[in-house]
């Protein structure tokens, strides 16, 4: 059962399951008007992309969205409290069975309609038992003044929300099936200067998870209530077990209805009004009869609608201080996308800052391993493992000789009379999947092995039946019984680490690569990818989902960009020093292999 | 939508597939067996059907052919052939379940028939799940049929997404069930999850009517839209003209109308909901406008109205049905109707701007407003136009 007292003080987080553009700005924009200092939305669960980006005041911040509730961080998980289900009818049942399940949820709201009524009942028997509230099927949501928006509720037009008085805790409680009466009325409230203690939406269909009698008895639980607005349909007979409650003195604060429907006497046939609840086959069913019901159990019920307005204007009043909304409204009215959204750095106001630290402090106090390392994290590092890790591989692969593709494009640009850019532009553009780019792909294996929890020979068997090499794996000169010396010294790094599940991995592999040809060895490449896997998840707490991201965006091969670059300014330097002229290739080292 | 009925013969296959009971019912009269009877239905979802003489019992296969041609002379379609069953009257029983909040409620009775409803003698019981309980044992001792029928037929109301099911009469002969007549409401948002057992196709309405030009341009727009459109002609040369958004504030504005004394001159019921695109408005409205133009009342009024939405955009549904209007305006304008217009949601000021703008130019305003003015206003002020 919602405890509306209890949301109003607490410091909540919502998960909104699928992704509804407006109905989330308009939580945000909620939370913004409201003063919190942050957004109330924690995630959004969708597929596609990684983040969402939606106005806070008028500047962007940036929703991270995650592809499926068993992919929200750990932390997350814990302590995700509500959450707002936006998807579709028909992924409402298994998405809101699993949010059900986090240990923090205290409950939320389903928006979509189509739910087949068997679904809706298994989640309302679950909702039971876990002792979990949910509004909805085709519930626009939940709405406490000051404290909480949970869906479309209340409008998703920010002026809207200023206009209907949202950000002023009053003592009337608003309650309807259907979502454009709940905001009609809250408006109606709103013009009656009078405002909501809370309102919530049941949603259309014929069985609500949270029912009229469940809102009627928090109501009378809420101290804040002191009068309740009813709006029901023909169809279904919940009002009945409100009358029962009224004449049984369970509730007791005052109560004013409207049940609409008595244009169904018109028809032919009993019609089907938009909701899917909104029939009446019986005369039970009729709005005039359940009119006359909650009325002889002492509920004051409207004839008609000009009534219903003037029953709400008696109901308690309450004094009120108001706030005035001018600046944020000019504020929210100048919002402007932004063409880009950057985490890296900043300018503003003549202040340089690096990931939000000012530039030259950051220099001073830095290594240049420590800003590469940060920079391309996009989070400055914490441990020094990390960063002589990086000092060291900077080093490593600042150059290799002439012969290597890279370089020699390098020196063919130069000597070709091209500017330096240029040179070392046709460098890096010759790095790939064959020179250079090997310890992504390197990383990328290890994580798969190790995340798969594979055995090495499974792993290694796989290679050999798609018939390809093993990125990390392999040199052309050393051997098992002539080790590279680069790639002890690397593996040096990892000597003090715990768990080392990605270098133990990478070894175990070669184990049996060597078994098969001595120079399978592990190269350079493998060794850096294997250690930084592993100094990243132990000594900067990377998840194993987060290694992934660091592979799809390709930072294993930063540092070998980075670092020979070096190599191809230098070699360009040196050409034009030794001034070569034009670089031809002499007929004898071309060969002419035209088919005869 | 929400609970429809079903065909009898698309109910009665997927029923006896489940039970693993053979059956031979078809809608065709070719192919049967001389040597059999058979009994002849309609199967339009009509409730008494019997006296309505729309039932033939005991006919041979040469008698069913006229017969059959004597239910298409007077509209009806879908017809269901079966062969007939001999039995004593005491041994039909009756027998419904309908899904309800705490599972499934089932009425009960070991007499059954056309008078059923008239005898007063239903037993009701709850069971919760689909499990033989002390309930589903009462039912047995009744009926004469085994727990295992009733629990499988619960189950089959799940796996199909039943709502309503009710057999009469349930004819019980020893060791055989035979389900003669069976009426079945589907919960049409179970459709997905059906794998094409049911569909639109075998949807029933209980009447047969000659639908309007309109109605079947708004159903087809139904199927092909995530938005909700609901269009009823109530008097084809009624004055009043509802063009309504939002499922509750639709019957409150419809509500007022007939709180008025005006009910007899409302020539519609029509609702969107649900945010429908700008297009989606204006097929609605195209039709919804060429149904008003048949109308032969000599004052005619179009109340475009709907409480403050959540999420429809105002402005972006206002542009379809401006789109519509203009396109008659010129022959709207000539009939003198006006237009009157209540609304609110996201972009209100900009839809309703646009819309004034327009009403003027065209020669149609009544009136336009927004939430400022109580939701029924719009209605009282409408209705001085036809007076």
């Amino acid at each position: 059962m919602v405890n509306i007292q209890e949301l109003r003080t607490m410091d909540y987080k919502i998960v909104v399951i699928g992704s509804h553009h407006a109905i989330i700005q308009s939580i945000i924009d909620f939370d913004y008007l409201t003063g919190k200092l942050q957004p109330s939305i924690s995630a959004i669960i969708a597929g596609g992309r990684k983040f969402e980006r939606y106005f806070w005041g008028n500047e962007e911040v940036m929703i991270p969205v995650f592809p499926s509730l068993g992919k929200l961080p750990a932390d997350l998980q814990q302590t995700v409290t509500l959450f707002a289900n936006v998807s579709s009818g028909r992924r409402v049942l298994a998405y809101t069975q699993e949010v059900l399940q986090l240990p923090s949820i205290l409950g939320g709201v389903v928006f979509a309609e189509d739910v087949p009524e068997e679904h809706a009942l298994s989640l309302y028997r679950k909702a039971e038992s876990l002792h979990k509230f949910i509004l909805g099927p085709a519930s626009v949501g939940l709405l406490i003044p000051t404290s909480l928006k949970l869906g479309a509720i209340g409008g998703v037009d920010y002026r809207q929300l200023i206009d209907s008085h949202l950000f002023t805790e009053g003592n009337i409680a608003v309650f309807s099936a259907s979502g454009g009466m709940t905001n009609e009325i809250i408006r109606i409230v709103a013009l009656q200067n009078k405002r909501l203690s809370f309102a919530l939406a049941f949603g259309g269909d014929r069985f609500p998870i949270l029912q009229p009698k469940d809102a009627f008895r928090i109501a009378q639980q809420d101290p804040s209530t002191e009068g309740i607005v009813y709006f029901g349909e023909l169809g279904g007979t919940d009002e009945y077990a409100l009358a029962d409650m009224i004449k049984s003195g369970e509730v007791t604060k005052p109560v004013v209805a409207y049940i609409a429907g008595a244009i169904s006497d018109y028809f032919e046939e009993p019609p089907q009004f938009g909701h899917a609840k909104a029939m009446a086959k019986n005369k039970d069913e009729s709005a005039k009869i359940k009119a006359q019901t909650l009325r002889e159990a002492g509920a004051q019920v409207a004839e008609s609608f000009d009534e219903f307005v003037k029953l709400i204007a008696s109901l308690p009043e309450k004094s009120l201080t108001e706030k005035e909304y001018t600046t944020q409204i000019k504020e929210l009215s100048q919002r402007h996308h932004a063409l880009i959204a950057t985490s890296v750095s900043a300018d503003k106001n003549g202040v340089a800052t690096l990931l939000g630290e000012n530039l030259l402090t950051f220099a001073q106090n830095s290594s240049f391993a420590a800003i590469v390392s940060s920079m391309f994290l996009g989070k400055k590092i914490k441990s020094t493992e990390l960063e002589s890790c990086i000092d060291f591989i900077l080093r490593l692969l600042v150059d290799h000789g002439p012969y290597v593709s890279g370089a020699v494009n390098t020196i063919v640009t130069a000597r070709a009379g091209r500017d330096l850019p240029s040179a070392l532009a046709s460098g890096l553009l010759t790095i790939g999947p064959r020179f250079g780019g090997a310890i992504n792909q390197a990383a990328s294996n290890w994580l798969t092995g190790v995340t798969k929890e594979m055995r090495s020979v499974d792993f290694v068997e796989d290679f050999a039946k798609k018939r390809t090499y093993i990125a990390g794996i392999g040199h052309k000169k050393y051997r098992v019984d002539m080790p590279d010396p680069r790639v002890t010294e690397i593996l040096a790094f990892v000597d003090n680490l715990e768990k080392k599940r990605f270098t133990t991995f990478a070894r175990s592999t070669e184990q049996l690569t060597v078994h098969k040809k001595g120079n399978l060895i592990l190269n350079v490449d493998g060794a850096i990818a294997c250690v930084l896997l592993d100094i990243l998840s132990e000594k900067e707490d990377y998840s194993d989902d987060q290694l992934q991201e660091l592979v799809d965006i390709e930072f294993f091969n930063t540092l070998f960009v980075l670092s020979r670059s070096v190599g191809f300014i230098a070699h360009y330097l040196d050409q034009k020093r030794l001034d070569e002229g034009l670089f031809r290739l002499p007929d004898t080292l071309v060969a002419d292999v035209r088919r005869k | 939508m929400a609970r429809v009925k079903l065909s009898e013969l698309t109910a009665k296959k997927l029923l006896h597939n489940y039970l693993e009971i053979p059956y031979a019912g078809t809608d065709s009269p070719n192919s049967l067996d001389p040597s059999k009877k058979y009994v002849v239905k309609v199967d339009e979802g009509i409730k008494k059907r019997m006296k309505q003489g729309l039932v033939a019992v005991n006919v041979s296969v040469d008698e069913i052919s006229p017969f059959v041609q004597q239910l298409h002379n007077k509209g009806y379609t879908n017809i269901i052939i079966e062969e007939f069953v001999p039995h004593e009257n005491s041994q039909e029983k009756y027998l419904a379940i309908e899904r309800v909040r705490e599972g499934f409620k089932i009425f009960y009775s070991d007499t059954g028939g056309i008078e059923i409803e008239e005898s007063g003698n239903i037993h009701e019981e709850i069971v919760h799940a689909e499990n033989e309980t002390e309930e589903t044992a009462k039912i047995e001792q009744v009926l004469g049929v085994p727990q295992l029928f009733i629990s499988q037929i619960m189950g089959v109301m799940n796996t199909y997404h039943f709502s309503f099911l009710e057999i009469n009469p349930l004819v019980v002969q020893d060791q055989n069930v035979y389900i003669l007549d069976l009426a079945v409401e589907v919960d049409t948002a179970g459709s997905f999850f059906v794998d094409n057992a049911w569909g639109p196709q075998d949807y029933r309405y209980g009447h047969i009517k000659d639908k309007t030009e309109e109605e079947n341009n708004i159903e087809d727009l139904v199927s092909k839209s995530q938005a909700s459109f609901k269009f009823v002609p109530l008097n084809m040369n009624g004055s009043i003209f509802l063009l309504l958004s939002g499922g509750g504030a639709s019957i409150v504005i419809a509500d007022e109308v007939a709180n008025l004394g005006k009910g007899d001159t409302l020539a519609n019921y029509g609702e969107y909901s649900g945010n429908p695109n700008e297009e989606e408005t204006y097929i609605y409205t195209k039709n919804l406008l060429s149904y008003m133009q048949k109308s032969t009342s000599e004052k005619k009024v179009l109340i475009i109205a709907g409480g403050v939405a959540n999420f429809t955009d105002v402005k972006k549904t206002f542009l379809g049905v401006i789109r519509a209007i203009e396109e008659i305006s010129d022959s709207m304008k000539q009939s003198e109707v006006k237009v009157y217009v209540r609304r609110g949601g996201p972009n209100q000021v900009e839809g309703l701007a646009l819309m004034k703008e327009f009403l003027e130019k065209k020669g149609l305003y009544g009136q336009v407003s927004g939430p400022d003015i109580v939701l029924t206003e719009i209605v009282r002020e409408a209705i001085k136009h036809v007076e």
